[in-house]
């Protein structure tokens, strides 16, 4: 056998092992679903460092997969784009379970601080119900008038819950709970200072 | 490989030290929080160091010869220096935030104090209403954003807020602004002088009582006899529109009927024959113009009034005084005495000082 016959069938087989190496694109498409849906998982709010890291690993997958579309077909190479995109995927679900996770916790906090803060309002209106009219009326009109203002901002607390925004909502309930308790207290001192006397008659004013 | 290396005169591809020294900046900036209060410079970092870490990985195999140029340890070392210059100025950047924060709040909070103080001593809460409590919570959010170490959320509750105080100093000022007014306070000097002139010519008593003063001065033959200090309706210093609102009526009123004990609940009371023909004018027009609700009536019963009991620290929108001095006016007036109730008598007067003062705080803002 001469040593044509025997180069001419390894080069073609080599040719035909390595000329249609291409990009892994199921593997780059699974990656970048992964990262998106991390994203949308609140990712880049919750775990920012990590998912910045994560759209790194996938700008520099993409940068390989450039560099290697760049070369003559026979010597692109895309088993580092494939571990890039392993990499950018597991990551991304990581991250996407992490986000889940903190944003529940978020939310749970938020919603249990929206009903304390809701029960301090309503006994609050309860105690503003309760004070005699007629009596110390400039304080109790002051105080009608914070009760309503509280109530009114339980809506804010709601709408920050419903847009996802949990820090405003969960900061929001605790102030409108301490500013309750502090009317509460306002309106017992009152109606103790003033609830042994007897209530003034209807007038016209 | 490190003996080998060391036998051949071979290097590692990157020191350990060097990534490490990234590993470490990358730590800091995690600590720093840039990744919320600065994404674009984190982001740069951290696309630099994936990309980078990618290439060590790659290359943690390969051995060089001391002499071969290393690219990778050239691009590390420089993402190291590139890195710890952001960690200093993203230091600065947030203490320069945390301070401005601090400041802001402390700011803010001393305007709220000061519009609460001045608020609180012309009486006019009411005319607020739930913004005070909308500034207060604005505030506890900018305290609680602060502790949490997120500045800028800090800075934002207390904008918030100041924005919250300006529209507070616009509706005082849009509300209590004839305090201000000069013609407004002419009118009612002249309301006054004409009250005291007519005590003068036809040699009896009068009232005057100033709002803004919270002051009642009887007069006689047109020499001032007394002067007591009152309390108005809940909304006294708002001018009277309707029935329930409170506010105190201003204008020229007669004393219709004198009421001693057991004739009312107050001690004593001197009704006055509000509403005249021009509370009756202005009435219907803001009705017709539906200014005032349908469902309100012009409301009755104004009184000059004494105290119902010790705990009774408030009138409905009448002027009440304590009861010792009630009995001195009971007895210096009549039927038919003419009372005069104006907004004030000096354009210095405290609610027009408020006003100015929370003015230049609102341009501040």
């Amino acid at each position: 056998m001469n040593t044509r016959s025997t180069i001419v069938p390894v080069m073609c087989a080599l040719l035909m092992l390595t000329a249609c190496a291409k990009p892994p694109t199921e593997q780059i498409a699974a990656a970048e679903k992964a990262v998106t849906e991390a994203q949308q998982s609140g990712a880049s709010t919750y775990v920012a460092d990590e998912y910045a890291k994560i759209e790194g690993t996938l700008a520099a997958l993409k940068k390989e997969v450039s560099d290697q579309d760049g070369k003559l077909a026979l010597f692109r190479d895309y088993g580092k784009v494939e571990q890039l995109a392993t990499t950018a995927k597991s990551e991304a679900e990581r991250v996407k379970a992490e986000a889940t996770k903190k944003k529940e916790e978020a939310k749970a906090a938020a919603l249990q601080a929206q009903q304390v803060a809701q029960e301090a309002v309503t006994a609050t209106l309860a105690l503003v119900a309760k004070a005699p009219t007629g009596k110390d009326r400039a304080a109790l009109e002051s105080i009608k008038a914070d009760a309503d203002a509280l109530k009114a901002s339980l809506n804010q607390v709601q709408m920050a819950i419903d847009t996802a925004d949990y820090p405003t909502a969960q900061t929001k309930a605790k102030a409108i709970h301490e500013k309750s308790q502090a009317v509460s207290l306002e309106i017992e001192t009152a109606l103790a200072k003033i609830g042994k006397g007897k209530p003034s008659a209807a007038k016209k004013k | 490989m490190a003996l080998a290396g060391s036998l051949t005169g071979c290097v590692e591809a990157v020191p350990q030290d060097v990534i490490e020294a990234v590993e470490n900046i990358d730590r800091d900036l995690m600590e720093l929080r840039a990744a919320e209060f600065s994404p674009n410079d984190y982001a740069q970092f951290a696309h630099q160091w994936m990309a980078l870490k990618s290439r060590v990985q790659a290359d943690e195999d390969l051995i060089r010869w001391p002499w071969e140029p290393n690219d990778l340890e050239i691009a590390l070392r420089r993402l190291q220096e590139e890195g710890s210059h952001t960690v200093v100025r993203l230091t600065k950047e947030r203490e320069s935030l945390r301070h401005s924060a601090e400041s802001k709040i402390a700011q803010v909070e001393d305007r709220f104090r000061v519009m609460t103080l001045q608020v609180s001593a012309i009486d006019s809460r009411l005319v607020l209403g739930q913004k005070p409590v909308e500034t207060d919570l604005l505030m506890k959010q900018a305290h609680a954003f602060y502790e949490q170490g997120q500045y800028d959320r800090s800075l934002d509750a207390s904008d918030r807020a100041a924005q919250n105080l300006a529209t507070q100093a616009a509706l005082l000022s849009n509300e209590l602004g004839r305090y201000a007014n000069r013609d407004r306070i002419s009118r009612w000097q002249r309301m006054a002088q004409d009250t005291i002139a007519w005590s003068r010519i036809h040699r009896t008593s009068a009232i005057v009582v100033s709002k803004a003063d919270r002051v009642l001065t009887l007069y006689r033959n047109g020499q001032k006899i007394l002067s007591y200090p009152v309390r108005l309706g809940f909304n006294g210093i708002r001018e009277k529109r309707y029935q329930g609102d409170g506010a105190t009526p201003e204008g020229r009123y007669q004393i219709s009927s004198k009421r001693g004990q057991g004739q009312t609940q107050f001690y004593r009371a001197l009704v006055l024959d509000y509403p005249n023909e021009e509370d009756r004018r202005r009435y219907r027009l803001e009705r017709k113009t539906g200014q005032i609700p349908a469902a309100r009536t012009i409301g009755g019963q104004i009184e000059i009034h004494g105290v119902e009991n010790e705990l009774m620290a408030q009138t409905l929108g009448c002027v009440m005084l304590d009861n010792p001095q009630m009995a001195l006016l009971f007895d210096r007036v009549d039927k038919g005495t003419p009372v005069t109730i104006v907004g004030a008598l000096h354009e210095q007067n405290s609610v027009a000082q408020t006003l100015a003062m929370l003015g230049v705080q609102r341009e501040e803002t």
